[in-house]
């Protein structure tokens, strides 16, 4: 593949116009991330696109077959950003499935509190992402900020403010601190209050609603046919949830309510965040209200001499962004023989991308991308 | 209709499959090579409409390559891993870009990392790693810090510092 161009190079000419090509990468401040878009244009319309992948490609896969099973834990949450603990709890329960065992209860209720939090860490660096596409950077900054609050948890939780490593096989690796749940339940209440005004600047700002309104319009049937998952599967009308219909930690014990539209515009989407965070908070409530006592983890030993029996397992998990999967497979050793990771952006994120771009004027990529919720690291790996 | 998942084995042995019940949601096929897109059409046929996505394993001790294609059905809800095992020294297999548009990245990936070629897919150009010089990287034969090394001229044990 040829170097990505940093400069506007003139391609062609068409109808008396000049046809150009644009990066559309790093170097422009509507990209999430280290991303790229090769964009072929006529004034500022879009003729055609090439992504290109690749810039944040780490060789995680190759590195898991390196290590530790436990070692892993510290770089699988390297593989989102902005929700981490999918990972970790995903890759955890494959190796759980292959080992055969049950993790205590209290355990699973810990790490659907979590995933929870790290839904709602998501969902707010998603929604103010959105928001500073269209210019609104005051969504931004007021979510950034209550974002905050809940990284001030984890990290009384776990000792880490993004990357937690909190999940390890047989449970999770301490409980929860005394005092942490009430401070948790004033930051929900806080989040609550918080929505009134997310709705007056961002929901229901007439910016938002013109720009986004029937943006990259995916239909119920083609959101099943490309692979979509999560948010934008249901803002398409489709009543699927991992949680619902593959449930793992504690959500068999929960009632989760899902939530369709049928819109499937950017708009839609953003909406439907909007919803599923409101959602959120109140699962986690629940999930606080029904937690038993007991033990958070399983004695396995010493989990660095960790030998997980050779079999294969592939466990999934719904991530703010989708479905969030883990292929484990194991010889027997003290090492995985092969994971491989299914990240949720890869279908919008290069499919859609060459469906919806053409005849989209530049302006409205940054804003398509943050409706999709495109992740570029989950998409290299 | 919503098939369970004991539905769904026996259908899968009537065809003569081998079928493994793995987990309460997930099941193993073994699949020939010359039998996947009948396999991946009929598994379409009766609901499992979501490519999850396609990777491959390298079992270099047997001189084969295994390629595992998820699918998951959110009719019966089930998830099926229906694994085809190629020859490591002339790993070929159909693409399935036919059934599934997005496949066509997870070959690209699958090609760029493991060398397999999918006949049929018109575009199996790098989707990540630019200039690549040597063997597919997620080839259990390619060695990391042998290639660190040699590449970036790197001692051993950082030299004699």
């Amino acid at each position: 593949m040829d170097a990505p161009s940093y400069m506007l190079t003139k391609i062609a000419e068409k109808d008396d116009l000049a046809v150009y090509e644009l990066f559309f990468g790093p170097n422009h401040p509507g990209m999430h991330g280290n991303f790229g878009y090769v964009l072929e244009m006529i004034g500022t319309e879009i003729v055609k696109v090439r992504p290109n992948a690749g810039q944040l490609h780490r060789g995680f896969e190759k590195l898991m077959e390196q290590k530790l099973w436990v070692q892993n834990i510290a770089l699988v949450p390297r593989i989102c950003v902005v929700d981490p603990d999918p990972n970790e709890v995903a890759y955890c329960t494959a190796i759980e499935k292959i080992m055969g065992i049950e993790i205590p209860d209290r355990a699973k209720f810990i790490r659907t509190i979590t995933l929870e939090m790290s839904r709602l860490t998501s969902f707010l660096m998603g929604m103010g992402a959105l928001g500073a596409a269209l210019g609104l950077y005051t969504p931004m900054y007021i979510m950034t900020a209550d974002r905050d609050l809940i990284l001030d948890l984890f990290e009384w939780l776990t000792g880490g403010r993004i990357y937690h490593i909190f999940n390890i096989p047989g449970g999770v690796r301490n409980d929860l601190p005394e005092g942490w749940v009430d401070r948790l339940n004033k930051v929900l209440d806080h989040l609550e209050k918080r929505l009134i005004e997310y709705d007056k600047i961002l929901f229901e700002n007439p910016i938002v609603h013109k720009r986004l309104k029937g943006l990259g319009y995916v239909s119920k049937e083609d959101a099943v046919r490309f692979g979509l998952t999560g948010p934008n599967l249901r803002a398409s009308g489709n009543p699927y949830d991992v949680r619902v219909d593959d449930p793992y930690a504690a959500y068999a014990y929960l009632d989760v309510k899902v939530i369709i539209q049928e819109g499937g515009d950017a708009l839609t989407r953003a909406v439907q965040v909007r919803i599923e965070f409101e959602e959120t908070i109140k699962l986690i409530r629940q999930a606080l209200k029904l937690m038993p006592e007991g033990e958070v983890r399983l004695n396995l030993g010493n989990l660095a001499m960790l030998k997980v029996p050779k079999g294969e397992a592939y466990a999934k998990v719904e991530s703010s962004k989708g479905e969030f999967g883990y292929y484990v497979v194991s010889d027997g050793g003290m090492k995985p023989y092969r994971v491989a990771v299914r990240g949720p952006s890869l279908p919008a994120g290069l499919l859609l991308a060459q469906k919806h771009l053409p005849k989209m004027k530049i302006d409205d990529v940054a804003a398509w991308m943050g409706s999709l919720a495109i992740c570029p690291p989950d998409i290299d790996k | 209709m919503k098939l369970s998942k004991e539905e769904i084995i026996d259908l899968l042995k009537q065809r003569g499959l081998e079928v493994n019940d793995l987990y309460p949601t997930q099941i193993s096929v073994i699949v020939n090579k010359e039998n996947l897109i009948n396999h991946l059409v009929y598994l379409k046929s009766i609901g499992f409409d979501h490519l999850s996505f396609i990777n491959a394993v390298d079992f270099i001790d047997e001189g084969e390559f295994e390629l595992v294609y998820h699918v998951w059905s959110y009719t019966n809800k089930v998830h099926v891993l229906n694994k085809v095992r190629i020859d490591r020294n002339d790993p070929k297999i159909p693409t399935i870009v036919d059934l599934w548009e997005q496949a066509q990245f997870y070959e690209q990936e699958v090609h760029e990392f493991f060398g397999i070629v999918f006949e049929g897919n018109k575009d199996l150009s790098p989707l990540f790693l630019e200039n690549w010089l040597d063997i597919p990287p997620l080839r259990k034969d390619f060695d990391t810090r042998e290639f660190s090394i040699r590449l970036f001229d790197a001692k051993p044990n950082g030299g004699d510092r």
